[in-house]
C-alpha cells in the first residue's frame, strides 16, 4: 500500500514537472490602469486572444503559452515594479508597453535580467538608442513619423507653424522632430514652440497664448484626451484654425471626449487602422476578435502588440525559449514576417523596418477617414 | 483677423485674467468643502477629491438615466439633479465620517490622515470599477455654448454663471456659518469640542452636519465641471483635491472666505503663468506663488492662527 502511494506521489511530481517545465511563459506588462488603461486592455484582449489560438492549435512546438500580465500602470514608477516582478515570473521575453516614458523605466531591469523585451506603442528614438541588444519594437520610432508629419505640413503650404507638446518622452521627441525637419526645409515659420500639462481640462491658457501668436497650422505632439480637449475648447473661444496630431491621437476616444463637432477636420499621422488593415491574416484576426468581444480593437497600437507576439511565437517555435537565440532570431533570421500590421523584420537597434504611416482627417460623424497617399 | 487699434497684449491680459477666474471658481468650491472640515475637525479629508469626483458621475447618471431634460428642459432639469447630487453627495459624506473618521476620533491625528488616504483610494477605485477606466461625456443639449464678446474679450457664458455660483455659494455659506444659530454651534464645536458639549451642543450631529455640507459642496463642484467641461475621469480628483488644498491654505485653512481668495489667486496665478513665463512651467509658477504667500505670511492670506494640532 505505501509503495503503491510512494508511487502515485511521484508520478504525480514528474507529471508536475513535466507540465511546468513545458509551458512557454511570455509577459505582458500593459497599463491596465492609469491614463492609458483603454489601450492596456485592448492589448491584454489582443494577445490573450492570439494566446489561445496558438494553445488551441496545440501550443508552440506541442508547448503551451501562458501570458503572464503584469499593470504598468501608465507610470514609470509602477512600470519599474512590475518589470521587477515579471523579472522573476520565469519569463523568456515581455511584450511592452504603451507609453515611451514607461518602456524607457522597464528598459534596463529587462537587460539586467537578460529579457527580451518587445515594445508595442513607444515611439521615442532614444529607446533603441541605448544598446540594448534584447529590446525591439514592433511600432515605428518617432523620427520616421517625424518625417512624414514635415512632409505633410510641407504640402498643406502654411506657413507659420506652432508646435505644442506635453512633456511626455514621447511628445517632446516627436516635437523635436518636426523642429529641426521644418528648420532643414526652410520653408515655414516656427511662431510657438511649447508644452501643456497633460491630464488636466483646462487649456484655454495655452490656447490663448497660442492664439496670441497667430499660427496657421498647429501641431500637437501629444496623447488624444488632450487633443480632444484642445479641440473643443477652440471651439468655445470660436477659434477655428487647422490642426494636426501625432499617432498618439489615433484613439476613437477622440471623438467621444471632444464631440464630433469640434473633432471635425482634425488631421493626424499614424500607422493604418484596425479596419483599413487589408492582409488576410489581420481580417482573420479582427474577426475572431468581434466573434469574442463584439467590438473592434480601439486603435493600432494594441494590434502591434499582437504583433510583437506573433514574432515571438516565430522565434520561440524556431529556437527554443533562450532569450538570447530569440534576440539573435529576430535580429538576422526573421525577414518580412507576415505581422497583423503588415510585413515585419527588424535592423539592428531592434527598430521595425517599413514605413507605415498615413494621414487621416476626422470627418463630419466623427470617423476617421484615410487620406489619399 | 485682428481689428486695427485693437491692443493685443492689453488684450491677452484681460482674456488671460478671465481664463484664471474660470479655473480659480472651481478651486474655490472644491477648497470650500476641504475648509470647512478642516475648520471644524482639524482633519484634512483627503477623500474630498474622490467625493467631487463622485458628484461629477452621478450628475451625469442622473442628466443621462431620468430624461428630465426631455421633460421639463435643459435648464430646470440641470437645477434640479444639482440639488440632487449635493444632497446625494452629502449623504455619502456622511457615511464616510461614520465609518472612516468617526471609530479613529479619540485616536492618534496621524491614523484618521491614513484613513482618508484610504477612503480617498477606495472611493477612486469603486468609480473606476463601476464606470470604467475612460472618459464620460455629460450630454451636448446640457451645456451652454454661447460665448459673450464684452470689450473685445471673449467670455463663454458658462465661465460666468460658474463664478456666480462659486461665489454665491461661498456668501451662503458665510452666513450660515455667521449669522445662523447651527452656524453658531458649529463654530463653537470648531473651537472646543468639550466645551462646545457642555453647553449643551450635540456634538456628534454638528460633526455629521459638517461632513454633509462639506462632501455636498464638493459633490456640487464636480457635476458643475462636468458641465462647464463636458468631460469627466475617474481620477481627476486627485488633481482638483490638491489645487483646492493649496487653495485652502493659501487663503488660511479653516477659513471659508479665505478658500474662496486662495482659489481664484491659485487659478489667475497659473493662467499668468502660462502667459507670461510658459505654458509648461505654469504649476511651477503658482506653486513659487504659494511658497513666497507662506514665506510671508504662514497661516495664509487670511489665517488666523497656526494650525496647532497636526
Amino acid at each position: 500500500m505505501k509503495k503503491i502511494f510512494l508511487i502515485c506521489l511521484g508520478l504525480i511530481c514528474l507529471l508536475n514537472s513535466t507540465a511546468l517545465g513545458a509551458a512557454v511563459k511570455i509577459g505582458l506588462m500593459a497599463p491596465l490602469t492609469g491614463a492609458y488603461a483603454s489601450e492596456g486592455a485592448d492589448m491584454r484582449r489582443i494577445v490573450e486572444l492570439l494566446a489561445e489560438e496558438v494553445n488551441k492549435a496545440g501550443g508552440i512546438n506541442g508547448a503551451k503559452v501562458e501570458i503572464v500580465v503584469q499593470d504598468d500602470g501608465s507610470d514609470a514608477r509602477t512600470a519599474a515594479l512590475a518589470a521587477q516582478r515579471l523579472s522573476t515570473s520565469g519569463v523568456c521575453a515581455v511584450i511592452g508597453t504603451y507609453g515611451s516614458a514607461v518602456t524607457e523605466a522597464s528598459q534596463n531591469i529587462y537587460h539586467r535580467n537578460g529579457i527580451v523585451q518587445i515594445a508595442t506603442g513607444s515611439t521615442s528614438i532614444r529607446l533603441s538608442e541605448k544598446g540594448y541588444e534584447r529590446f525591439f519594437r514592433t511600432c515605428p520610432r518617432d523620427d520616421e513619423q517625424g518625417v512624414v508629419a514635415v512632409d505633410t505640413l510641407h504640402k498643406m503650404g502654411h506657413r507659420q507653424v506652432a508646435i505644442l507638446h506635453d512633456s511626455t518622452a514621447y511628445a517632446v521627441g516627436l516635437a523635436d522632430e518636426i523642429r529641426e525637419g521644418l528648420r532643414k526645409g526652410g520653408r515655414t515659420n516656427l511662431v510657438f514652440y511649447n508644452a501643456l500639462q497633460p491630464n488636466e481640462r483646462d487649456y484655454s491658457a495655452v490656447l490663448t497664448r497660442l492664439k496670441n501668436t497667430n499660427p496657421e497650422v498647429i501641431f500637437f505632439t501629444g496623447y488624444y484626451p488632450e487633443a480632444a480637449m484642445l479641440r473643443r475648447q477652440m471651439r468655445d473661444m470660436g477659434w477655428n484654425v487647422p490642426m494636426l496630431g501625432g499617432d498618439a491621437t489615433n484613439n476613437t476616444d477622440l471623438v467621444k471626449i471632444g464631440g464630433a463637432a469640434a473633432v471635425e477636420g482634425f488631421y493626424f499621422i499614424s500607422p493604418p487602422m484596425p479596419a483599413d488593415l487589408d492582409s488576410q491574416s489581420a481580417k482573420d484576426f479582427i474577426k475572431s476578435y468581434q466573434d469574442k468581444y463584439k467590438t473592434m480593437p480601439s486603435s493600432i497600437w494594441s494590434v502591434i502588440a499582437g504583433d510583437a507576439f506573433k514574432v515571438l511565437v516565430a522565434a520561440i517555435s524556431s529556437v527554443g525559449t533562450e532569450p538570447e537565440k530569440i534576440a539573435v532570431y529576430l535580429h538576422k533570421y526573421l525577414e518580412d514576417f507576415d505581422g497583423l500590421t503588415g510585413k515585419i523584420s527588424f535592423d539592428d537597434k531592434g527598430d521595425r523596418v517599413g514605413d507605415l504611416y498615413r494621414l487621416y482627417r476626422v470627418g463630419k460623424q466623427g470617423e476617421f477617414v484615410l487620406q489619399p497617399r | 483677423m485682428r481689428r486695427p487699434g485693437e491692443d493685443v497684449p492689453m488684450i491677452e491680459f484681460f482674456q488671460q485674467l478671465s481664463n484664471g477666474l474660470a479655473v480659480g471658481g472651481i478651486y474655490a468650491l472644491v477648497a470650500l468643502g476641504y475648509t470647512m472640515v478642516y475648520g471644524v475637525l482639524k482633519l484634512i479629508n483627503f477623500a474630498h477629491g474622490e467625493l467631487f469626483t463622485l458628484g461629477a458621475y452621478l450628475g451625469m447618471t442622473l442628466l443621462l438615466s431620468f430624461g428630465l431634460s426631455g421633460i421639463l428642459g435643459p435648464l430646470p432639469a440641470v437645477l434640479i439633479i444639482f440639488a440632487m447630487i449635493t444632497g446625494l453627495v452629502g449623504l455619502s459624506g456622511f457615511v464616510l465620517e461614520r465609518a472612516a473618521y468617526r471609530p479613529l476620533r479619540q485616536s492618534n491625528r496621524l491614523a484618521a490622515v491614513v484613513s482618508a488616504l484610504g477612503a480617498s483610494i477606495f472611493l477612486q477605485n469603486a468609480i473606476m470599477l463601476f464606470y470604467g477606466p475612460n472618459y464620460q461625456v455629460y450630454p451636448e443639449e446640457t451645456r451652454v455654448t454661447i460665448t459673450l464678446s464684452v470689450l473685445g474679450l471673449d467670455i463663454p457664458l458658462m465661465r460666468i454663471l460658474l463664478f456666480l455660483a462659486s461665489v454665491l455659494l461661498m456668501l451662503a455659506m458665510y452666513l450660515f456659518i455667521h449669522k445662523t444659530k447651527t452656524g453658531t454651534a458649529i463654530r463653537a464645536v470648531a473651537t472646543d469640542q468639550g466645551a462646545a458639549r457642555l453647553m449643551g451642543i450635540d456634538v456628534n450631529r454638528i460633526i455629521s452636519l459638517v461632513f454633509m455640507i462639506g462632501p455636498g459642496l464638493g459633490g456640487a463642484a464636480g457635476m458643475l465641471l462636468g458641465l462647464y467641461y463636458g468631460q469627466i475621469r475617474y481620477d481627476m480628483g486627485t488633481l482638483y483635491g490638491l489645487k483646492a488644498f493649496t487653495a485652502a491654505i493659501i487663503g488660511g485653512i479653516g477659513n471659508i472666505p479665505g478658500a474662496m481668495l486662495g482659489g481664484i489667486l491659485l487659478g489667475v496665478a497659473e493662467a499668468m503663468g502660462a502667459a507670461y513665463v510658459a505654458p509648461a512651467w505654469k504649476d511651477a509658477f503658482a506653486f513659487l506663488v504659494l511658497i513666497v504667500i507662506l514665506i510671508f505670511r504662514p497661516t495664509g492670506l487670511l489665517g488666523e492662527r497656526v494650525a496647532d494640532k497636526i
